[in-house]
């Protein structure tokens, strides 16, 4: 490996917090605003880079074991927080999205991987690949939804008027529901090929349908108009039962048969 | 949830009355779970199955279309109700998501009320037959008239109808047997996975070869002193500097047995097993020995060689294939190998790979074959691809037509 895990992850840190204040600083010094944001992609492209190269290392998609996915979330999130600042103006999200990246490189750091570079059969699938990349981008939108809603949670406690907010935390959500849909199902086409039928109930499949009853619970109330203030707290908590569902099915006392105990650490 | 001062049951009903319809359904469930002492829902085979559920599914709509403006019929495909519904769906999943499945002993209060069995149990059979009416109903009042707009609603909740539904009432024509095979010979015979009862099946399967393929060992390196370990990949000339010691893989036989003087002879894959030469060079001493895995039980044996243990650890099974020969009554005969992820039909069956004899490893001569016949599979796939397609549809009509306010 041209760098190691170490030099990556705390470099990008330290572009993101130096891009990180930049923004911050350009509130009052326009020209800060511009390099603030390189400094930011450059960190998240120093991530992106590592992934390929230990893509590269591996002979596989890093996409097996939770610290594995752990680096495309510390990819992707800040990526969802520039595009909304570039889509939507709207500027704070950025640095929640690259907190939520540092701490999932600073639980990587902690916890170092054992290298393990061999893919048992039941993952050697043409789905793997699909089901895991959708899931990540919809995890990724609504780690990033959640965020947003939080910020609305805390706006709304002091008075603030913020629709704005509220309408970008729908959309992600929106979208993350989406892929979570796509997510769902391939995993069922796949479960079909892989392990003979689409649907078993395994704790697994149980905490995935969970999460994706909590957003379609999500956009039914306020598609019914339920007071969307009220829904800020429901979609900052909702991201709760995907953690669970990401790495707390592992310590639960009904995954001592699952299929999908393989990702440890 | 503004309808706080409404009078209780005053029509229209909201949030109130779905709280407590729903409440009562999870209720009467588990009373029923109960008293039927924790034996599950009657289960129908087809074509019972299929009639009923078209026959609900038709009564669904019509009563929908015909009843548009019945204050109860709207009640019923309302989304307060179905809120509630989807909340207590969740909570009997999260009862399944947390308690382990199929393993209370029977007698236990667990059992009773069917905990360990959810998703058969009244409880959820009853809270879904609910859902799926107010899933219908709704859909109904969009279905008719039909409006090019609402397509992508009519797909997604139209197919998760079908999935949900079609899951649930076919899940009783799921036939799954294994058939274990030895090398050389036939069988026609399943067991089902639970109890194990033999079931004669409509065609014979003949194994001719069962064979696997490892990933390449690792040569663990132990320090007595300190309990500590390490390893590096078994390959021929691969180092590792460890605690002052240079260990180098000097030989490596992927497969060879030993023989009667105590040297190693190569061997075919389906007979022997790896064996490494490790050399531990410590302060200019150095000190040499094969290792390898020869008892039945297939455990690592350590070799001390310096002051450390060195064991090979075997690699991870990294493929396994059954080549069979599969034959019905009529003489049709279909030659294929089976292997993980990937399954072969055979007259409406679909075989799988599922296992082998793990003590034996790459020597098993036995081959667990899974057999699969599901006949409601298409009509669920059907369901899957209409969510699919409304998931298509929303990137197609694009974010800004779905309304936030």
């Amino acid at each position: 490996m041209a760098i190691d895990f170490n030099t990556a992850a705390i470099a990008a840190m330290a572009l993101w917090a130096a891009g990180a204040i930049l923004g911050i600083f350009s509130v009052k010094n326009a020209g800060l605003k511009l390099p603030g944001i390189i400094l930011s992609l450059v960190g998240s492209a120093i991530i992106a880079g590592y992934i390929a190269l230990y893509w590269n290392f591996l002979g596989r998609p890093p996409l097996r074991t939770l610290g594995e996915t752990r680096l495309w979330y510390a990819a992707l999130i800040p990526i969802v927080g520039f595009i909304v600042e570039f889509r939507w103006k709207i500027g704070w999200l950025k640095y929640y999205c690259m907190s939520l990246a540092s701490f999932f490189l600073i639980i990587n750091l902690i916890h170092p991987e054992v290298f393990d570079k061999t893919l048992m059969p039941a993952l050697q699938s043409p789905w793997f690949v699909p089901h895991v990349v959708v899931y990540l981008v919809g995890y990724v939108f609504l780690a990033a939804a959640s965020t947003a809603a939080s910020h609305n949670v805390y706006l709304e406690l002091r008075s603030k008027n913020n629709d704005a907010g509220v309408t970008v935390a729908h959309y992600l959500s929106m979208l993350g529901f989406v892929f979570l849909t796509f997510g769902l199902i391939f995993g069922a086409l796949w479960a079909k090929e892989a392990w003979g039928h689409y649907w078993t109930w395994d704790p697994k499949e149980t905490w995935a349908f969970l999460s994706w009853l909590a957003y379609l619970a999500y956009l039914h109330a306020n598609s019914y108009k339920i007071d969307r203030s009220k829904l800020q707290w429901y979609l900052a908590l909702s991201f709760i039962v995907l953690l669970v569902c990401w790495f707390g099915v592992n310590y639960l006392p009904s995954s001592q048969n699952s299929v999908h105990t393989y990702t440890k650490g | 949830m503004a309808d706080v001062s409404r009078p209780w049951f005053k029509e229209p009903w909201k949030f109130k009355e779905s709280i407590v319809v729903s409440a009562a359904t999870v209720l009467a469930g588990f009373i029923i779970q109960f008293a039927a002492g924790g034996h599950g829902i009657p289960q129908p085979h087809l074509p019972v199955n299929a009639i009923a559920l078209a026959v609900f599914a038709a009564a669904v709509i019509g009563t929908g279309i015909a009843l548009k403006s019945n204050p109860l019929v709207k009640w019923l495909g309302s989304i307060p109700l179905g809120l509630c519904l989807i909340l207590a769906v969740a909570i009997l999943s999260l009862i399944g998501g947390v308690v382990p499945q199929d393993t209370a002993p029977a007698g236990s209060l667990a059992a009773g009320f069917g905990f360990n069995r959810i998703f058969s149990s009244w409880p959820f059979a009853l809270t879904v037959l609910f859902f799926l009416l107010n899933l219908g109903l709704g859909l109904s009042w969009k279905l008719v008239p039909f409006k090019m707009q609402n397509l992508q609603f009519i797909l997604f909740h139209a197919g998760f109808w079908i999935a949900l539904g079609c899951g649930i009432f076919g899940s009783t024509d799921l036939q799954r047997l294994v058939v274990p095979i030895d090398e050389g010979k036939a069988s026609n015979v399943g067991l089902t996975m639970e109890s194990e009862e033999p079931h004669q099946l409509p065609f014979s399967i003949f194994l001719h070869d069962f064979s696997l393929e490892e990933y390449t060992p690792n040569v663990l390196l132990f320090d007595p002193a300190t309990e500590e370990q390490t390893n590096f990949e078994a390959r021929k000339g691969a180092t590792a500097t460890w605690k002052g010691n240079n260990a180098e893989l000097v030989d490596f036989l992927p497969s060879a047995l030993p023989t009667e003087d105590g040297s190693l002879k190569p061997a075919d894959p389906s007979a022997g097993v790896p064996f490494a030469k490790v050399r531990i060079t410590s302060d200019g001493h150095s000190e040499e020995s094969w290792v390898g895995i020869t008892n039945p039980a297939r455990k690592p044996e350590p070799v001390k060689i310096g002051r450390l243990f060195v064991l090979l650890w075997p690699g991870n099974p990294k493929s396994f294939r059954s080549a069979v020969t599969v034959q019905d009554d009529k003489g049709h005969t279909v030659m294929a190998n089976l292997e993980v992820n990937k399954p072969v039909d055979f007259n409406g069956w679909k075989l799988y790979q599922m296992g082998y004899d793990e003590k034996a490893g790459r020597q098993s001569k036995l081959s667990l074959i899974e057999v699969i016949h599901d006949p409601w599979l298409p009509a669920v796939y059907t369901g899957f691809f209409m969510i699919m397609a409304a998931n298509v549809l929303f990137f197609w009509n694009g974010i800004k037509r779905s309304k936030v306010s």
